[in-house]
């Protein structure tokens, strides 16, 4: 029993820290420098969002074993199912080429050397994790140092700001200084950081990886319901340190060191350490999300074996897979790209690409031959449907937004 | 011949009416045990008369959920039929010369059967 409790602490704390990505903590810093809280309702709809997907997701992993992709490709057909595969591949590794980033400039923080200097660096460590560190150490490891990143939320406090007027940012409007149309491609983008693709390839595979059973279910709802929520806090602590400090001093995010001006003000040396190793923590955790992701999906759409569960040797070009991703990532990054650009454009093409990996999920877990008993209730289909609708809309408001505000100006 | 070959392709009938497209394969898995599973014989084609889109596994059965994604299919792919594999007459192939100058098509023998797409 005592263990069981255990696992379960573990999932939740693992999941709050696994949330947040690069995505994440650069487009609500962004947001929160630019509209203060005014958009925080979007990680709301988005974390509602993710629970869903996820929820479906590692369900029709636990019951059925099969994982995202394969569904995909046996539910679209060869053809829609491929270009799906090559959109999703696309923004996994442009997700990867900004975690793989996000790593040197949190170490360039810690350490004052150039974040091109760290790159390959960043990158061979996340190669040997991959390659040699079993699968349930390291979610648990870099998911725990995650945490660090609280260090956001003891800022929020240690700023000492006036509750009530900060609370009143949270009543969505579009600030007078900007536009409606880039308060939406905004709003895209931060629903877009917290519904990332890759993070349901990775939840659903690694349910397959776990070896998830119908026993494992309401654990692994648990772990979605109290984890994903949690770390959602946690994004709008950030978008808050952000309103705090940089809104009013009219600084706009485009480095990383900015993200922990706050902290630094707030707590000092000692906690901007502390959010640094959540930083670190973070993007490298999500650097082997999508790694992996980018492995999981080819290998699942070609019927390659996959998993870490494997030896390398079982598994030969689901790993050549992730080692290709990883040096196309460190050559992207070579070519002196701003990350941090890298990063604002991943989460908008992640909104494009979710609806054709969403749907085929929600047929499924409808169907009886899959699911038996655990097809989906009444309620969860109403949410699949009402998240279904919001998917498309932000999908096909993506790109023509990105071109009028001129990718948020 | 790979499933590539088929699916998409449009299907005609003994004189030559348009019929649909080839939207889905059925196998059967009787043959001799393999490596992972017993090898598989093809058993028909499910022919859609309207599209050629995906049917997201709904012939199969008659699940009705999720609204409003399964009711549209059904309605955009209303009349889907299966044909068993002995009534097929004619496939495109690499070395056939008939199709040449032609988009490739499949031909089913006169007095095929339509059979309901359900399991």
């Amino acid at each position: 029993m005592k263990s069981r409790l255990l696992t379960v602490a573990l999932g939740i704390l693992t999941a709050i820290g696994g949330f947040l990505d690069a995505g994440d903590l650069v487009t609500n810093a962004v947001v929160g420098s630019r509209f203060g809280l005014s958009l925080a309702w979007v990680v709301g709809v988005g974390v509602v969002g993710i629970c869903v997907f996820a929820h479906m997701s590692g369900k029709v992993a636990a019951v059925s074993g099969r994982a995202t992709f394969e569904i995909i490709r046996e539910r679209l057909g060869p053809r829609t199912a491929g270009l799906n595969l090559v959109a999703s591949l696309a923004v996994t590794v442009l997700t990867l080429i900004a975690e793989v980033g996000g790593i040197a400039l949190a170490l360039q923080l810690a350490s004052s050397v150039d974040h091109r200097l760290w790159v390959p660096v960043a990158a061979l460590a996340v190669w040997l994790v991959l390659w040699r560190v079993k699968f349930d150490v390291m979610e648990n490891v870099t998911g725990l140092l995650g945490l660090a990143l609280v260090g956001f939320a003891v800022a929020v406090f240690l700023l000492g700001p006036d509750w009530g007027d900060l609370g009143a940012q949270l009543v969505p409007q579009v600030p007078a200084q900007e536009s409606a149309a880039v308060y939406w491609y905004f709003a895209i983008a931060l629903f877009g950081a917290a519904m990332t693709p890759y993070e349901v390839f990775f939840f659903s595979s690694g349910g397959v990886e776990d070896r998830w059973t119908v026993r494992d279910l309401a654990t692994s709802r648990l772990n979605v319901l109290v984890g994903f929520p949690l770390g959602g806090l946690l994004s709008v602590a950030i978008a808050a340190c952000a309103a705090l400090v940089l809104l009013p001093a009219g600084i706009q995010v485009d480095s990383m060191s900015q993200l922990t001006l706050p902290v630094a003000q707030a707590g000092g040396t000692l906690l901007v350490a502390v959010v640094i190793v959540g930083l670190v923590a973070a993007t490298f955790g999500a650097a082997l999300e999508t790694a992996l992701s980018t492995g999981y999906t080819l290998s699942q759409y070609l019927g390659w074996s996959w998993g870490k569960f494997r030896r390398p040797a079982a598994a030969p070009r689901f790993h050549l897979a992730m080692i290709l991703a990883l040096v196309v990532a460190i050559g992207v990054l070579m070519t002196n790209v701003d990350p941090i650009a890298v990063t604002e454009y991943s989460v908008v093409f992640s909104a494009v690409a979710l609806p054709l990996t969403y749907l085929p999920i929600l047929v499924v877990a409808n169907d009886p031959e899959y699911m038996g008993e655990h097809v989906n209730g009444r309620a969860m289909n109403v949410l699949g449907t009402v998240y279904l609708f919001v998917l498309v809309v932000a999908a096909l408001a993506a790109i023509p937004l990105m071109i009028a505000t001129e990718a948020g100006g | 011949m790979i499933a590539s070959d088929l699916l998409d392709t449009p299907v005609h009938d003994d004189a030559g009416a348009h019929l649909g497209w080839v939207v889905d394969l059925r196998f059967v898995l009787d043959g001799r045990p393999s490596t992972y599973l017993a090898g598989a014989r093809l058993h028909g084609l499910v022919v859609s008369p309207r599209t050629r889109t995906s049917f997201l596994g709904f012939e199969r059965s008659d699940v009705r959920h999720p609204w409003p994604v399964a009711p549209l299919l059904r309605w955009l792919h209303r009349g889907t039929f299966l044909v068993h594999w002995p009534d097929v007459a004619r496939v495109p192939g690499a070395d056939d010369d008939t199709d040449r100058g032609r988009d490739p098509v499949v031909v089913l023998r006169a007095g095929y059967v339509r059979y309901e797409p359900g399991l």
